[in-house]
């Protein structure tokens, strides 16, 4: 299969804490590959430094066999990656429709004063950028929030309008960091959805940050499992379930979770807001 | 060609009419754009599918199940499975895998149209249960790519089919047509089916063609007409009001863009014809009203100047009296300055034809509505009489009725309080069960058949049927006479002074009571505004003037009722039902039996001649602490009371 993203080597450091440790993966064309991992153990400092946001310390980074590590985030999306943010990055002041639009900034190719005068081309790139939009809109089933303010939208569907905006770049290669975070069952299933529909209607890759096991077993090809910033795992679905260095890694890293949270709660916290 | 009596008939009909013309038939959003399609267009995709289907193998007679959302290709594979001499049976979009197995087994549904793909993996799902089905076509290919299973087709390979057939046979589609009569069945319509199984009510084409000519002997109904089609088409309103008018008046049917799109796309489409259940009209009331206190200053102002002059002309006309010139004149202001723009805001400026069905809709909302100029009216009918058949005339609505039978329509009442209905739309029967047919069919003295509808209701004299509940819901008195506690309670609650109320009768007397609570805030204010001084609720409920004011609001209900179910004699509680002592769920319904045996002492003078009766209230208070309280109720009588003795309660 033909390697599409291939990442090598790659460790990244904030201050003495090590986020990556020689983290190397290769994504194959067209598949879903599923990143999993115990929380802090690295998945989403990985997305940042393929996606350009995070410049990893050593290591190599090459999409479609060109270096990307030095380029930044605007270069690389136009490369054809594109993302989805854990914490929703979206314009929430814009609508949904607008969100998308802004999307398409990389694709458009009139300059400052053809946008400013509006006339033959750039109208004509307009409309055609709109169609574009408009077949994400009616492809996520998002056409009663078209002009809704993003803002006022429920979770669940900004999460839908932050998986169009990535899909208006038009991407190869699309990271996911945690689409189904904070949703119902019936949002979740409509969310997998969506992303096999991308996968086999657009032939995209897709890189999927997920935390729910079941979705992840569910829909990717391969998994690829981090704990404290290495690779502990790799292989299909089913290998990686009965895999007994991940499931430690998994119950281990839970009891360490609970203990850290219990001590992490500000005991007093609520008093003193109360008092003050 | 002859005169038409089939919907394909009348359908083609107006296809030939329109040929050439660039007519509008339907419209769609397509990637948030209005795209129109012309009858020209609608006519190659329902011939190209109907003929279609019959290369399949479809046979006259043979049933086709559709479920899917209502879009154009919906419609056209409605038209083209009726075209050549199939019948719809309508599955609800939403209904689970074993539903959809009931219905399409239930019919020997040869074909299924799965809309989508949800759709289709319902079907994949029971294709095992349903062996009959020889191909699930689907119109929606998003999600359908990876599907490689020969038992679904694309709809359009379906129409590709087709058009090898018509080049082979050119005349074929239309001599189908013309070979369909009006007796033949058209739809099987499944009604929900509260008891048991769903019935499947047979429907054929003279039901809905005599249905769509009464409906535009009372109002116009022109081809200029825009629907907004958001009924589900498997329920019998979706098929009867945007379907049959289609074909009968050649109405312009536009299709939402999505279920939840439907508010946006009234507003864009502006139509001319709406139907609503109570519940919607009832939120559009509350929105109109936040929307109006949200406007600026000069808007409101407006409003509150103009919404009173709506209110008097509205109660003219609900009088049936003249408006006089001056409160003419100042309406004309009102419409163009307040009204129109207001209801432009929400697409229902253009209206003419408008219906609210399904529920009892407050008068409140009725009046609202026609102070701004919308005349709503009440449908009423069933599956079994192929929609409507009750209905209110522009000029004569009452808020308590359903209206009066449809021209070509019968309604009357059995001796047990029974509607009964007859007309054009009476149903063929029950699709394989002909014990349930004889059940629910009444053949009179002179041969007439007439569809029981299990409601019971009243005629008055004016020939207004009104709906009180389901038959087997009455209460019985002594006298054998019936009434209806749902709806008595029902229609004094719309009272604004009125809080609750709980009607009481039974085997053991003769005449109907109730227990009445008053509004607490509403009277409040009716007393402070009329310089009446009072202390507590228990004080405010039993001064003679709010006596007298309820009072008022029970004989307006009274008035409704035949003389036996009439309310004799009624209390105004000490205080209000209260649901944390058990008088009343959470979701506010009464707990009967409890109430019935709290009050007995109340019930019991109620059914004597006494002018009032002593009742102790214990109150609980919240930390635990208990008292009693004694108060005098005054009981009020309506008529003069019959001789003691039917009244009599044995201890």
């Amino acid at each position: 299969m033909e390697t599409q993203l291939s990442v090598g080597n790659v460790s990244l450091s904030f201050g003495g804490t090590l986020a990556l440790h020689d983290v190397s993966l290769d994504v194959h064309a067209g598949e879903i590959l599923a990143i999993i991992g115990p929380n802090g153990a690295g998945k989403t400092s990985l997305v940042n430094c393929i996606s350009g946001f995070y410049r990893p310390d050593r290591g190599s980074i090459a999409f479609e066999g060109r270096d990307i590590v030095r380029m930044p985030a605007h270069r690389i999306a136009r490369l054809g990656i594109g993302r989805t943010f854990q914490n929703i990055a979206l314009y929430t002041g814009l609508s949904t429709l607008d969100n998308l639009m802004a999307a398409r900034h990389i694709h458009m190719r009139y300059g400052l004063l053809k946008s400013v005068l509006y006339w033959g081309p750039a109208h004509r790139e307009e409309i055609e950028h709109r169609r574009a939009v408009e077949e994400i809109i009616r492809f996520l089933e998002i056409e009663h929030i078209r002009k809704a303010v993003v803002g006022a939208l429920p979770h669940g569907l900004r999460k839908r309008v932050e998986l169009g905006r990535a899909l208006a770049l038009e991407p190869r290669l699309l990271l996911l960091d945690e689409p189904m975070t904070g949703m119902n069952v019936e949002e979740k299933e409509d969310m997998a959805r969506f992303i096999l529909d991308v996968h086999e209607l657009r032939r995209t890759t897709i890189v999927l940050i997920e935390h729910d096991m079941g979705f992840v077993m569910d829909i990717a090809d391969r998994v690829v499992v981090l704990d404290f910033g290495s690779t502990i795992a790799e292989g299909a679905p089913h290998d990686i379930r009965n895999n007994p260095e991940v499931i430690r890694a998994y119950l281990g890293q839970q009891e360490r979770t609970m203990s850290a949270w219990y001590s992490a709660e500000p005991a007093h916290a609520d008093h003193r807001d109360r008092t003050s | 060609m002859t005169q038409p009596v089939t919907l394909p008939q009348y359908w083609l009909e107006k296809v030939r009419q329109y040929r050439g013309r660039n007519k509008v038939s339907a419209r769609q959003k397509d990637l948030g754009i209005w795209q129109r399609y012309t009858w020209d267009d609608e006519y190659e995709q329902v011939r190209d599918f109907g003929l279609g289907l019959i290369e399949m193998g479809l046979q006259r007679g043979d049933r086709v199940a559709i479920l899917g959302d209502n879009d154009r290709q919906h419609l056209w594979a409605v038209f083209g499975a009726m075209a050549v001499g199939g019948v719809v049976a309508g599955v609800f979009t939403d209904s689970t895998p074993p539903e959809v197995e009931y219905i399409v087994g239930h019919s020997d549904a040869l074909f299924v149209l799965a809309g989508d793909q949800e759709q289709c993996d319902k079907l994949l799902s029971i294709r095992d249960r349903v062996p009959l089905v020889r191909r699930v076509i689907y119109w929606d290919e998003r999600g359908m790519w990876s599907y490689n299973d020969p038992w679904l087709v694309d709809y359009r390979a379906v129409q590709a089919l087709g058009r090898q057939a018509i080049e082979r046979e050119p005349g074929r589609f239309d001599q189908l047509v013309a070979e369909g009569k009006p007796d033949d069945p058209v739809m099987f319509c499944y009604t929900s089916g509260t008891t048991g199984q769903p019935k499947g009510v047979k429907l054929s084409h003279a039901n809905f063609i005599g249905g769509a000519l009464s409906l535009g002997t009372m109002d116009r109904w022109s081809d200029t007409d825009n629907q907004l089609s958001f009924l589900p088409l498997a329920w019998i309103a979706g098929a009867a009001l945007d379907i049959a008018p289609h074909v009968v008046y050649g109405t312009i049917l536009n299709f939402a863009e999505s279920p939840q799109t439907v508010q946006a796309n009234i507003r864009e489409i502006a139509p001319d014809t709406l139907v609503y259940t109570p519940r919607l009209w009832e939120t559009l009331v509350s929105t109109i009203r936040a929307r109006m206190l949200d406007s600026a200053w000069i808007n409101r102002l407006m409003y509150r100047a103009f919404m009173p002059v709506g209110y008097r002309v509205a109660d003219y006309h609900f009088q049936k009296k003249p408006v006089p010139p001056l409160w003419r004149l100042l309406y004309w202001l009102g419409a163009r300055a307040v009204f129109q723009p207001l209801l432009s805001q929400f697409g229902l400026h253009k209206v003419r034809v408008t219906y609210t069905s399904g529920a009892a809709l407050s008068p409140d909302a009725i009046r609202f509505f026609r102070a701004m100029g919308l005349p709503l009216r009440q449908i009423y009918g069933s599956t079994e009489i192929c929609g409507g058949s009750i209905a209110h005339r522009p000029d004569d609505i009452k808020f308590e009725s359903l209206g009066r039978p449809m021209p070509g329509y019968d309604a009357r009442i059995t001796p047990d309080g029974e509607i009964l209905l007859t007309g054009p739309g009476l149903f063929l029967g029950y699709h394989k069960s002909l014990e349930a047919t004889e059940s629910a069919i009444y053949t009179d003295e002179t041969g007439r058949r007439w569809f029981r509808t299990g409601d019971a209701g009243h005629m008055d004299a004016d020939g207004h049927v009104i709906y009180f509940e389901r038959v087997k819901d009455l209460i019985e008195l002594a006298s054998g006479d019936r009434y209806s506690p749902q709806y008595i309670e029902g229609r004094l609650k719309f009272s604004p002074y009125i809080g609750h109320a709980m009607t009481f009768g039974d085997k053991a007397h003769n005449t109907v009571t109730a227990i009445i609570t008053i509004d607490f805030e509403n009277v409040g204010r009716w007393a402070e505004k009329n310089g009446l001084p009072y202390t507590t609720y228990t004080d405010l409920a039993q001064k003679p003037q709010v006596y007298a004011l309820i009072r008022k609001d029970v004989e307006e209900v009274n008035r409704t009722l035949p003389p036996p179910a009439r309310v004799r004699r009624f209390v105004l509680l000490h205080k209000e039902f209260d649901a944390d002592e058990g008088e009343m769920t959470r979701t506010r319904k009464l707990r009967r039996s409890l109430l019935t045996e709290r009050y007995a002492d109340i019930l019991h003078a109620l059914y004597s001649d006494r002018p009032n009766v002593q009742v102790r209230a214990t109150v609980k208070y919240r930390d635990g602490r208990q008292s009693a309280i004694d108060t005098v109720l005054r009981i009020e009588s309506l008529e003069a009371v019959a001789p003691a003795g039917a009244w009599s309660v044995k201890r």
